[in-house]
């Protein structure tokens, strides 16, 4: 189009790819070794087999910690999407000043490191005697996940007209049955995008569950963890390329989700 | 057809007293006293910042005052919630459910009250024929025009039949025909129905138009408060004069008061006037402001008695009249509209005139002219 080389656009093209590379490339290189031979981890991958992946679902302790790991990750989602949203709904819509300060705490664990939220849960946790247990994981993974509900909902609440609760409450609804009747169903695709997020971040969480787990129960990134220490296996790469696929799902669905919340939104704000 | 339209109800009466409401340093109502008529459409009008929404969402229920209280159909009702009113509301921008059926939409102040599905469905195809949309029911409210969506508003608003039924700048998102037309549609809806109307617009022709009387609101404090022709005819003060049509002010000096006073305008001319042009009671020697109507303001000849002299600034054609704008010597612009094109047809820019104006199309304010 540009008669001249634009070489500023040259540049930038050139470092977006190779960002892309640079994420990529690892993710490309560990799934191909799920499939290989031998029993230590090898690159290039040696032949095909697909006795990792069944030794990875016939073993009980893997699918124990898969199985802990669903759970954690599942109460996560519910939970941090009913106070996200409850949370999100009281910052947008509520006095101002009074919100900028939840949003600021809400928002925290992004900013301050795993690790000093993982060390200050570990004793928070142990000295309520919860290390180890679901409800203890469930609890830390909230805190984390939480900003990226709060994220998704406040920007789709921001996009519905407050005025809509109004008209519904002139209509005779309470408070409630106008957030419940009218704005619910109208962010209910992001409050599932924003759960769905909390799931994938609960899911593969490993420093704050690495510090929270007990001798028995292990999520699955901390069985990963141990696993590679001890034994090495394809098994890990194999584990790999099936959280791959979930994450790329959920990340497709909580896309489909949005983009379809978005239009509804859009039409309520016409006016 | 007929059967199913809505039974003529009878409004409630609204009775305001003293409503004050501040937020923090700011008072946007201030002592507010009104009593609307059951089946009465009150218009309140205002600029900007007048207060005239504060009171609706006091009406309303989504702003609860600091001081004084509402009683509707003689009930206290200043500090009861919204959705306890019983109210039909409709608002600036098309608050429709985007989620829901044009159908939906109307049935859902129903579905709130627990009627039965087959018969809100029925009664909200009634409200829709109410609103000339029949037929529409099935569509979603982004497949439908601006002025349809808001049809749309005002069939939900009337669907259970309330006694009152507010509406705030309704039809300010519409363009100029569909607002006129929407304004006869909801004037008809209003005598069919027997419903209170508590209407909130800036446009003066729009109150005058719809409104069996117009408050007249300017700092959160009501002008004048009347129907429309003593409005137009009769401004209570010199705010009101300047916000409803349009107006010349000419400053003066009372000469004398008493039976006939007398005016000495800074534009020259003495004039004597019939009593009932004072509207405040100033005494000889004040300031005083004379305003007139432009259509009240005729072309005379040089040395016609009371004739103000004034420099031609620009003749404007507008169809039906010609706009005559002149300026007098003391600096005060004056205009009239003249009906007669061909009185008009030589006079140019930088031309002088002599504008005459009956006595009693004059009245008297106190003070000064606002600039």
């Amino acid at each position: 189009m540009n008669p001249r080389l634009d070489y500023g656009r040259l540049f930038l093209n050139a470092y977006v790819y190779a960002v892309l590379a640079f994420v990529l490339v690892p993710i490309a290189i560990i799934l191909p070794m799920a499939f290989s031979e031998p029993s230590y981890l090898t690159f290039p991958p040696q032949g095909f087999t697909l006795d990792w992946f069944s030794t990875y679902f016939g073993d009980s302790r893997w699918m124990a910690a898969t199985w802990l790991s669903l759970r954690v990750a599942t109460l996560t989602a519910i939970l941090t999407a009913v106070i996200g949203t409850m949370a999100t709904y009281a910052m947008v819509r509520g006095r101002r000043g009074f919100g900028s300060v939840f949003q600021v705490l809400l928002m925290g664990p992004i900013v301050i490191p795993h690790i000093a939220i993982a060390v200050s849960l570990y004793m928070f946790l142990s000295a309520m005697g919860l290390l180890g247990t679901m409800f203890g994981y469930v609890l830390a993974h909230t805190v984390l996940a939480m900003p990226f509900v709060v994220f998704t909902v406040a920007a789709a609440l921001s996009r519905v007209d407050a005025d809509l609760e109004a008209a519904a409450m002139s209509c005779g609804a309470s408070r409630f049955t106008a957030f419940h009747q009218v704005t619910l169903p109208l962010i209910l695709p992001n409050v599932a995008s924003g759960g769905l997020f909390a799931f994938i971040i609960s899911f593969d969480e490993p420093v704050v569950s690495f510090f929270l787990a007990g001798i028995r129960d292990k999520t699955l990134p901390r069985m990963m963890f141990d696993d590679i220490e001890q034994n090495l296996t394809p098994v890990i790469p194999a584990v790999a390329v099936i959280l791959t696929l979930a994450s790329v799902a959920i990340i497709f669905g909580t896309a489909l989700l949005r983009h379809r919340a978005q239009r509804m939104q859009a039409i309520g704000r016409e006016a | 057809m007929k059967a199913d339209a809505p039974r003529v109800a009878s409004g409630a009466n609204i009775t305001i007293d003293g409503l004050a409401k501040r937020f923090g340093q700011v008072t946007a109502v201030d002592h507010f006293s009104v009593d609307i008529a059951a089946g009465e459409f009150l218009a309140l009008l205002g600029p900007s910042g007048s207060g005239k929404t504060t009171v609706l969402m006091s009406i309303a229920g989504f702003e609860f005052p600091t001081e004084g209280s509402i009683r509707i159909g003689g009930e206290d009702v200043t500090y009861t919630p919204a959705n306890r009113r019983n109210l039909g509301m409709v608002f600036q921008k098309y608050t429709l459910f985007p989620h829901l059926s044009v159908l939906d939409n109307v049935a859902f102040p129903l579905k709130m009250r627990g009627v039965s599905k087959p018969e809100r469905h029925k009664r909200a195809e009634a409200a829709l024929a109410t609103v000339r949309l029949a037929g529409y029911g099935s569509r979603m409210p982004n497949q439908l025009s601006g002025g349809q969506q808001q049809r749309v508003a005002l069939a939900r608003a009337i669907v259970y039949h309330p006694r009152v039924l507010l509406m705030d700048e309704p039809l300010s998102a519409l363009d100029k025909n569909l607002r006129e037309e929407m304004q006869l549609e909801i004037k008809r809806l209003h005598s069919e129905l027997g419903i209170t109307v508590v209407f909130v617009t800036h446009d003066q022709a729009e109150a005058l138009t719809m409104a069996n009387r117009v408050a007249v609101l300017k700092d959160g404090r009501i002008q004048q408060i009347g129907p429309a022709p003593e409005l137009y005819e009769r401004p209570a003060n010199l705010f009101t004069a300047g916000f409803i049509g349009e107006m010349n002010f000419l400053p003066g000096r009372l000469a004398a008061a008493g039976k006939t006073p007398s005016i000495k305008l800074d534009a020259g001319p003495e004039w004597r006037l019939p009593a009932a042009a004072l509207i405040d009671t100033p005494s000889p020697g004040q300031s005083v402001v004379a305003t007139v109507r432009p259509e009240r303001v005729s072309l005379g000849s040089e040395g016609a008695a009371g004739a103000i002299p004034v420099r031609v600034q620009d003749v404007v054609y507008a169809g039906a009249a010609v706009l005559l704008i002149g300026v007098a010597d003391c600096g005060t612009e004056l205009r009239a509209r003249l009906s007669g094109v061909s009185e008009v047809a030589d006079l140019r820019p930088g031309d002088m005139a002599h504008l005459v104006v009956p006595p009693e199309a004059v009245l008297l304010y106190a003070g000064a002219a606002a600039a």
